[in-house]
């Protein structure tokens, strides 16, 4: 009896190289003539945590012990988020080339660019698993639930990666207010600053982002050396099952025409 | 055997959307100004088409600029949804709606094989079985590790129709690309899709040309706005 699951996925498995290959383009494509070439990938993230290093040690200061570590985590994933989000806006109008010229599975187009800035956050991750111990990072079993809690934050990612995709088709002003979004959403997410010395007020409203609660999942595991809480856990995993199905939907409903509004 | 294409009772209506608001800007004045408010108009770009192409035979699709049939051609692709009507395909159909689909300037030709070939669904596995004789088909042999922004537009179109013919489709859908390269090459290219053709594949033909549509198809359909004015075998009807 053929498996259903494996009957929807089956044409998207086809394309699994076209996935591949766009990714490998855009890679190479990206650092064409740059004499230090995938060495800018971590040039970006390490700029800033240098810069937030120097601010948040010498400008505010932080009581946080081994307070880099803690900002290294928050910038590198917050740095994900924003790339992705960012660059997926785009990823549909620009690709309308193809789009307009052969059939495929659109949403292989968003789903690539959010890997080929995947791909380039990996290479910029290595900072952190080099300076892990000297930071103060700290060795424990539950690190080994981090690719758990980082498929979960790709998940979401992902979900508005897609949504968003889609809606820059009808509305072409969508990446420029999602770009001042970004600037803003580094302040709101407890990145540079521990949650806990802000006021009630202020702490409830921080927690309504949801990257609020992915950051304390990386920090418990990567900084405290702890198990996340469970609530934190369960809020991410709602706000994931959210964004996924809302990206979902709109691809689906939107997918099949958006080539004639490209 | 199953036909390879059957076109049912297919309609698409487009949207003409005059003064489109794509930002917020044209947005906003809309709510002000009444001319600059969007307006819409729709349009029967095909009406009520319908025919049935079967395996190994080769259909000719004539008319005017306008006429719908490149439509018709992106809906029997699965690029365009049809608004009514339904469209079967059994086989891997290969659009030729432009050459070299994908082909980036700053990658190699070689490179830009595998990209090519991966969005008509192919694994790079099965590209690399096939990419010497591709390679031997363009006649780029001197040139596949050069970037593509080096060629010419004729290298560009004869690597685009050396991948598209190498990966055997079962149905070809051709927009007017016959006209690719120099005229040996052109040639080439005709007693290619001959050959395939005597291999079973089935092909459809969007022309101007009714010399080129009788030298390639067995049938003709003449579109004009839309509508199928005439079907049939070349040879009978053929003026």
């Amino acid at each position: 009896m053929p498996n259903p699951i494996a009957a929807t996925f089956r044409p998207y498995w086809q394309y699994r190289d076209l996935v591949r290959n766009l990714v490998i383009k855009d890679l190479k494509v990206r650092y064409q003539g740059a004499v230090l070439g995938f060495f800018w990938s971590l040039g970006n993230p390490l700029a800033l945590i240098l810069l937030y290093d120097f601010v948040f040690t010498h400008i505010f200061r932080s009581d946080l012990p081994n307070y880099i570590l803690y900002l290294v985590i928050g910038v590198l994933h917050y740095n994900l988020f924003s790339q992705a989000v960012s660059q997926s806006c785009e990823s549909l109008t620009s690709a309308s080339g193809l789009i307009q010229k052969i059939y495929f599975p659109r949403i292989l187009v968003p789903t690539s660019s959010l890997l080929f800035t995947l791909a380039l956050w990996v290479i910029a991750i290595f900072i952190l698993v080099i300076l892990y111990p000297f930071l103060g990072g700290i060795y424990h079993w539950g690190l080994l639930l981090y690719p758990l809690a980082l498929g979960l934050y790709i998940a979401f990612i992902w979900g508005i990666v897609l949504t968003f995709s889609v809606l820059q088709v009808e509305l072409r002003d969508l990446k420029h207010l999602v770009d001042i979004a970004l600037m803003f959403g580094f302040w709101f997410t407890p990145i540079g600053y521990d949650i806990h010395v802000l006021k009630p007020t202020t702490r409830e409203i921080i927690s309504l982002n949801p990257l609020t609660q992915f950051m304390d999942l990386f920090h418990a595991l990567l900084y405290a050396g702890t198990l996340p809480a469970l609530n934190h856990v369960l809020i991410a995993s709602a706000w994931t099952i959210g964004t996924v199905t809302v990206g979902m939907i709109l691809f689906r409903r939107k997918a099949r025409h958006l080539v004639e509004d490209l | 055997m199953p036909p390879a294409i059957i076109v049912e009772h297919v309609s698409k209506e487009f949207i003409l959307r005059h003064n489109r608001a794509m930002g917020l800007k044209t947005r906003f004045l809309g709510l002000f100004h009444k001319n600059k408010r969007e307006k819409r108009e729709h349009f029967l770009a095909l009406d009520d088409v319908s025919f049935t192409l079967e395996q190994g035979e080769a259909l000719g699709l004539l008319g005017h600029n306008g006429s719908g049939k490149s439509t018709l051609l992106q809906i029997i692709a699965g690029i365009l949804q049809p608004s009514k009507g339904r469209v079967i395909a059994n086989g891997r159909v290969a659009p030729l709606i432009q050459l070299g689909v994908g082909f980036n300037p700053e990658l190699t030709g070689y490179e830009n094989i595998f990209l090519n070939a991966s969005l008509y669904g192919f694994l790079n596995k099965e590209v690399k079985k096939r990419v010497k004789s591709i390679i031997e088909f363009s006649e780029l042999e001197h040139f596949i590790d050069t970037p593509l922004k080096n060629y010419s537009s004729g290298m560009q179109m004869r690597l685009g129709f050396a991948v598209a013919v190498n990966l055997q489709p079962d149905i070809l859908l051709a927009d007017e690309i016959l006209a690719v390269g120099d005229q040996a090459f052109q040639d080439k290219c005709l007693d290619k899709i001959a050959e395939m053709r005597k291999n079973g594949m089935s092909l459809i033909l969007v022309s101007h040309s009714q010399e080129q549509v009788s030298k390639f198809c067995d049938h003709f359909i003449r579109l004009e706005r839309g509508v199928m004015l005439e079907n049939g075998s070349i040879g009978e009807a053929w003026e």
